[in-house]
């Protein structure tokens, strides 16, 4: 059974979400401040965070920082922050997705399917082929198919692809994104990646006003679901 | 002795001829020094209307005073008021006068009076203390440190020259308590309404909310599972609609503020509307809205919170009164402009509340709204306010064969290479 671990200090909210994640047959670990939240972290087998940010006895954003150190586990904020530059500062710190309160149970679920989708999927170094809806890439061989045909991506483009893998179900930062595929001097070409991505979209969705794989998160990032 | 007459009378024209030279020239000269004067007083005007920055003024009396002093004048101006003390915060100060010199400026500002030579006060000067007069009172004072000999008969035009830049502080500071109660009449209007619209709008879903939540809560084995299931829903609409709500007077709020700062970067039309559809497909799986984009959609330059905001209402908003009909979004080129039109196939705006509709209007007790106006009071206002956030429109137009199309007309910029 998959555990969630919700850490939530509004005692309404916490308990509205614990029950509905349980019917969907989570188990639920609550904790309604910071300290209680790296207890539970420390002591038991998470599989999922669920992440307020302000909590009585401190900012959500420690807890994750700690986690990161050490695991990969699927974090998404949960906050009714909605600052500029908070959301990529987070994103870029680690989590894997930022809701913004409120939110109906089933944007949570959806939200909370994509992160566990992948788990461990993309973590371990080892995996160079992801296979999924007739979506085939060999990340050794540089080659990608869809529904058994061959798709030529340019290397650049290829680049990209990989690197949305790499972090599959996570939302990754337009800064991010730039860093990694252009390069530090291009982290600010936003355009390159509106085009490059636009290509992408061209060659892997049958629709590319309506994608299925490749996301965008407006003014944040993309991500590939 | 006729020799003798002759030499007087020649000597006598001389004198008289001198004399008469020596006044002509002295005619002359002052006519000159007046000619100099006026012009100099025209110039410090003209200069000191365009100057609206304290420390300019000054620098600019203190040029034209310059000629009639033996060293670099000395200005104070008063920033704003007066105030009780001799507080060197109120005041703008060029040169650094001594202790005594300090207490005469003050002296002249709070008298508005001149003092030093030919004043008959404080004779024993050596400068004048000439105050900045306004038409009420001073608003602040000039030292002139003078010769030995001084000029008395230069002081009218030095104090004609001080009383220029008194006016000129006055006018300012007329100018800036008008903008400030303007400022604070907008703010106080806009904060009216807004508290207006947002106590009508915010109890309406609420009170949805409280019944139907309640209805669940005292009714529970009374009710069908179908009307459960139409409570449940109405208390989610509602909700969302209040969450709507509260994102765009937010938004209004800020974009009405001094210094808006946008996000703005280079973002796809196509990627903007793909993500406002997907956000819509969560909350209704079934949603039923096209889309249609022209070619050579170039990027625009935009925040994409705000755009994607305005979108999402512009959408909700056809959705609720298309009547079924179908939503459509559409995005084209447009000349120097990228065209977003939403557009549906309903009943449309009626003809007298064309105007309004973007106005964050104040719904009286007779409700005097047009119908199916519903939520739109801060929804529009707020696509408006994002629309010309970023030097764009957002317009109403009323469809040919039927229906509304709100079009969003955003200006095209020069992406890099």
């Amino acid at each position: 059974m998959i555990q969630v671990l919700l850490v939530e200090d509004d005692r309404e909210l916490r308990t509205t979400l614990a029950e509905a994640l349980r019917v969907e047959g989570y188990e639920v670990r609550t904790a309604a401040s910071l300290a209680d939240g790296l207890a539970l972290l420390a002591h038991s087998a998470i599989d999922l965070v669920l992440l307020d940010l302000g909590l009585p006895d401190g900012e959500g954003e420690e807890l994750l920082h700690r986690l990161r150190k050490q695991k990969g586990t699927p974090l998404l904020v949960i906050s009714a922050r909605e600052q500029d530059g908070l959301k990529v500062r987070l994103l870029d710190a680690g989590a894997d997705d930022y809701l913004v309160k409120p939110f109906s149970i089933v944007e949570l679920l959806a939200r909370m399917r994509v992160a566990l989708r992948h788990r461990g999927q993309m973590t371990a170094a080892a995996v160079t082929r992801y296979e999924q809806d007739g979506l085939l890439v060999d990340l050794a061989a540089h080659r990608v198919s869809l529904n058994g045909a061959d798709v030529h991506l340019t290397p650049t483009e290829f680049k990209l692809l990989a690197r949305l893998l790499r972090s599959a179900g996570q939302v990754v930062t337009h800064r991010t994104l730039l860093t990694d595929v252009w390069g530090a001097e291009c982290s600010e070409h936003t355009h390159y990646l509106r085009l490059y991505m636009g290509q992408l979209r061209a060659k892997l969705e049958a629709d590319s006003a309506d994608p299925k794989r490749l996301l965008t998160e407006p003014g944040v990032g993309y991500r590939f679901s | 002795m006729h020799l003798y007459i002759a030499w007087f009378i020649g000597v006598a024209f001389a004198v008289l001829a001198l004399t008469l030279f020596r006044r002509l020239h002295a005619q002359a000269a002052r006519a000159e020094r007046h000619a100099f004067e006026a012009e100099q007083l025209r110039l410090l005007a003209e200069e000191l209307r365009g100057l609206s920055d304290h420390a300019a003024m000054a620098d600019a009396l203190a040029r034209a005073l310059t000629p009639l002093a033996a060293a670099a004048p000395i200005v104070l101006l008063l920033r704003d008021q007066l105030p009780a003390g001799n507080e060197a915060a109120a005041v703008h100060l060029l040169g650094q006068p001594d202790a005594n010199q300090s207490e005469g400026l003050w002296l002249s500002l709070r008298r508005g009076l001149a003092f030093g030579p030919g004043t008959l006060r404080h004779e024993e000067q050596n400068a004048w203390y000439l105050p900045l007069r306004s038409s009420r009172d001073a608003r602040g004072a000039a030292l002139l440190p003078l010769d030995l000999a001084p000029a008395l008969g230069r002081r009218p035009h030095a104090q004609a020259l001080c009383d220029l830049l008194g006016l000129a502080l006055e006018r300012a500071a007329t100018e800036r308590a008008a903008r400030r109660s303007r400022e604070a009449a907008k703010a106080q209007g806009l904060r009216n309404t807004l508290l207006a619209t947002i106590s009508h709008d915010y109890r309406t879903p609420l009170a949805t909310i409280m019944s139907a939540a309640s209805s669940l809560l005292a009714q529970d084995e009374k009710l069908d599972a179908r009307q459960r299931e139409r409570l449940a829903r109405s208390i989610v609409e509602e909700a969302r609609s209040l969450s709507r709500m509260t994102d765009n007077t937010l938004q209004l709020a800020r974009l009405d503020g001094p210094d808006v700062r946008l996000a703005c970067d280079w973002e796809s039309v196509e990627e903007v509307i793909g993500a406002v559809i997907a956000r819509l497909r969560l909350r209704d799986a079934h949603v039923h809205v096209k889309w249609r984009l022209g070619p050579d959609l170039p990027l625009l330059r935009c925040d994409a919170q705000l755009l994607t905001q305005a979108l999402d209402n512009l959408v909700d908003n056809a959705l609720k009164y298309a009547d079924g009909s179908a939503v459509e979004i559409l995005a084209k080129r447009e000349d120097a402009t990228v065209l977003i039109a939403v557009r549906d196939r309903g009943p449309g705006v009626q003809p007298a509340w064309r105007d309004r509709i973007f106005d964050v209007f104040r719904r009286g007790p007779e409700n005097e709204r047009p119908d199916g106006s519903r939520g739109a009071g801060v929804g529009l206002a707020a696509c408006r306010a994002i629309a010309l956030a970023h030097g764009g429109s957002l317009s109403y137009r009323a469809r040919s064969h039927g229906g509304a199309a709100f079009e969003l007309r955003l200006p095209i910029e020069e992406v890099p290479e």
